[in-house]
């Protein structure tokens, strides 16, 4: 098997994701959950038998949001609501929105008066995790989640499906972080862009059909043998709260590098940890959101994110760090700076870019890109 | 509050926030920690152990009313803090990188706490300066609370209560009182009280006191309830409003219409508001915001009043509880219009109010208008677009 085949599922996934949305809704019978950003027990809405649809990428046509959220606010939230009211939503019967910023703190009752859906409910995750409060607060919380959902589903979930909703996600995000490592190991296995791609498809496909592709994957990696290289890529570090667009991947890899590590909620804070199999399922769901590495939701006391983003670039032996923000997302600007400081106090040299979802400029962005890969030792394939 | 029109106890104002400034400074010198808090925040913990409270959202209104927000502002966004967070969280970042403090320097905290209830710009800019200022930072978590009352918001915020008290006597290596916090508890009950009775007198037609005048009057209840100054400032002020409603001095020359605003004011052009209102015979009454501080505690189960009145408070809670807020007030105060400022500063409450517009519109009967500006940056200010926001609303008083 050749691995483009393999990774086209997953593109043409993001491509036209409604297509097997609608596919699966006709094959099961059952109903499709929306999410925001990623910090959401989507295992809870599965085992209540829905599909869990992660609302990340996709092109939308901003402007039809302006109605009803103004300009300055960030193009996550604007793209999400103008690809409901554009349609492009139209397979989802419900929405999960985890509160991580003021914007998502609001949305979903606006969302209720533009476009309702049968149900809604927001994930009021805690903002802190350093405390023993937050861990008793979020295990109720995730209690008022579940009954939500089993509510909308009209049957109970039973602990034997969570479990097995548990152990798959499990799998998936194992998989995908099996083939994060291999590329680490030889990074001309597979490319930065395919390695999102595959984390971002996987939000919008079924989940049994992602654990059987990143299988055969995951194979046909390992069987590839490893390339002599004349040079080794530059290893360049992201961070920011969600990467867009993804072709910065394209212009890092063009430019001679090849990204080794992030902390975005559609790529490595998606997968990095798992839920561990425990009788109390809900319990070790709540340790799973409060062991996730830092965001910028809130910053940790034992786990500073600036300390943690620097050390781990440094580690990860990363030649440069890229610190992008999504325009008018505020939790990630408070971050930056200190961030930037701190990677460029490790050793690493670091810039920072801004964009938005479906609005930033390609050709400004691939010029920065390429000056930033020049000044890190990088240059043209 | 027209020039002619100011109230005597304005001065005692004048006194009592210089004393308090002051009292700030000392504290340093003295030894007493300075501990930053948020607007609405349980501060009667932080009077009852002793520390010194400290408001930087108040530094951010001060200079955003003196009108150089943008300048301290600069600092800030020379270090990459775009222009669109807030504009108190821009001014106290940039005072803290910036050379010149044309209205003095940040107190600088010892510890700092921030209760989320209001905002998350507040705990992003404390988690920023707990770094710059190497300061100890605890964060009152508040998961947002719908239309009910919300039990596991109550206990979580119950149990941090503890957690921050062990905060505090593990800093000060004091044990807490809890008979000074139910004094203190007793000062804040009365100033809520007297506030919100000063507040209601915008109710009668004519009005001796509105918006514009509450805003002005409104930072001891912000920054000293607790205190006996608090109670003792609006003590007065109530007298003194009492005498003109018996003089027949009201608040505006010809009041004709009564009107609802939400939500801070825009500092930098305060008075061009209230002028602007003023001459076309309307008088602003009533205000989520200024009504924020409206509490009322249980002296015998201090901790899960303090959990009651600071986790539900209305800008903690959902679209509907907020929209239903504001047309009880509408009924309540008479009003004829209500005006909308979509603050760019403050996200949490600038979005949804397009749709609360409309809603309310429906519901009410009454005109409504949103106008785009920002409440301390005069560079997302235009006097035109608001004018040509704000006309055509006039006009459809009646
Ligand atoms: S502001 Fe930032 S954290 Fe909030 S929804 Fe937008 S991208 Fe996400
Ligand atoms: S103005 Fe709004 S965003 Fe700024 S501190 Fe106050 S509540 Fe928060």
């Amino acid at each position: 098997m050749n691995k483009p085949e393999l990774i086209e599922p997953f593109e043409n996934a993001l491509i036209n994701p409604a297509e097997q949305v609608r596919q699966w809704k006709k094959e099961n019978g059952s109903k499709v959950v929306g999410f925001l950003m990623t910090d959401v027990p989507e295992e809870l809405a599965h085992a209540a038998g829905f599909f869990p649809y992660g609302i990340i990428n996709g092109k939308a046509d901003l402007e039809k949001a302006d109605t009803h959220l103004q300009t300055w606010v960030c193009s996550h939230a604007r793209s999400s609501l103008a690809l409901a009211l554009g349609n492009k939503l139209d397979f989802l019967d419900g929405l999960i929105i985890p509160q991580t910023c003021d914007t998502t703190r609001m949305l979903l009752d606006l969302w209720k008066q533009v476009q309702p859906l049968p149900y809604m409910d927001d994930f009021r995750l805690p903002r802190q995790v350093d405390r023993p409060s937050a861990k008793n607060y979020l295990v109720s919380e995730l209690k008022r989640l579940r009954h939500g959902l089993e509510q909308f589903s009209g049957c109970t979930i039973d602990p034997e499906s969570l479990k097995q909703s548990v152990n798959l996600y499990n799998q998936n995000r194992k998989l995908m972080r099996k083939i994060v490592d291999l590329h680490a190991q030889d990074p001309a296995l597979i490319s930065s862009r395919e390695i999102y791609t595959i984390i971002n498809g996987a939000m919008v496909m079924p989940r049994e059909k992602v654990s059987e592709l990143l299988d055969g994957i995951v194979k046909a990696l390992e069987e590839q043998p490893y390339t002599e290289k004349d040079r080794e890529p530059v290893r360049i570090f992201l961070s920011g709260t969600l990467l867009e667009p993804l072709e910065i991947l394209d212009y890092i890899e063009e430019f001679g590098g090849t990204v080794i590590g992030d902390d975005f909620q559609n790529g490595y804070r998606y997968i990095e940890s798992d839920v561990v199999l425990k009788d109390n399922l809900i319990e070790a769901l709540a340790e799973r959101q409060l062991n996730r590495i830092p965001s910028a939701a809130f910053d940790i006391e034992h786990k500073p994110r600036r300390i943690f983003l620097s050390n781990l670039a440094k580690e990860k032996k990363a030649r440069g760090a890229i610190l992008f923000h999504i325009k008018f997302c505020e939790p990630e600007n408070f971050d930056s700076y200190d961030n930037l400081q701190a990677m460029q106090k490790n050793g690493i040299p670091a810039m920072r870019i801004e964009t938005q979802f479906g609005r930033t400029g390609l050709g400004q962005l691939r010029t920065r890109i390429h000056a930033f890969m020049e000044m890190v030792g990088g240059g043209s394939k | 509050m027209s020039a002619k029109n100011i109230f005597k106890t304005a001065t005692l104002m004048k006194e009592i926030m210089a004393r308090y400034n002051n009292a700030g400074k000392e504290a340093k010198k003295n030894g007493i920690p300075v501990a930053w808090v948020t607007a609405v925040f349980p501060v009667e913990i932080i009077y009852a152990a002793g520390l010194f409270p400290y408001y930087p959202e108040n530094y951010g209104a001060v200079a955003a009313a003196k009108k150089i927000a943008d300048k301290l502002s600069s600092a800030a966004e020379a270090r990459g803090y775009a222009q669109d967070l807030c504009g108190y969280a821009r001014c106290g970042i940039g005072d803290a990188y910036a050379d010149e403090h044309p209205i003095g320097e940040i107190l600088e905290p010892d510890l700092l706490f921030c209760c989320n209830t209001q905002c998350g710009s507040l705990p992003k800019w404390f988690e920023v300066a707990g770094r710059f200022y190497n300061a100890p930072y605890f964060l009152l978590d508040t998961p947002r609370v719908g239309l009910e009352t919300d039990e596991l918001c109550k206990d979580y915020f119950i149990e941090q209560l503890h957690e921050m008290i062990a905060f505090i006597e593990n800093f000060s290596g004091n044990t807490f009182d809890f008979k000074k916090l139910s004094e203190v508890l007793a000062l804040s009950n009365e100033a809520c009280r007297l506030w919100n009775e000063i507040l209601d007198t915008a109710a009668l037609k004519p009005a001796p006191f509105g918006f514009f005048d509450a805003c002005f009057h409104m930072a001891p209840i912000v920054t000293l309830r607790g205190t006996q100054e608090a109670v003792d400032y609006y003590r007065a002020l109530k007298e003194e409003i009492d005498e003109r409603i018996e003089k027949g001095i009201t608040a505006i020359p010809e009041e004709r219409y009564k009107i609802y605003f939400d939500h801070i004011p825009c500092w930098p052009r305060l008075r061009w508001f209230s002028e602007l209102f003023a001459s076309r015979g309307a008088l602003v009454v009533a205000s989520q915001y200024t009504h924020s501080w409206a509490y009322s505690f249980d002296l015998e189960r201090p901790l899960e009043s303090l959990a009651e009145n600071y986790t539900h408070e209305f800008v903690n809670r959902c679209f509907d509880y907020r929209v239903q807020r504001k047309i009880n007030f509408m009924t309540r105060y008479g009003v004829d219009g209500f005006v909308f400022f979509s603050n760019r500063s403050c996200k949490p409450n600038a979005i949804g109010l397009y749709a609360k517009n409309k809603l309310i519109r429906e519901q009410t009967g009454l005109p409504g208008v949103v106008f785009e500006a920002d409440m301390s940056d005069l560079r997302f200010f235009s006097e035109a677009q608001v004018l040509s926001e704000l006309e055509p609303f006039f006009e459809q008083l009646t």
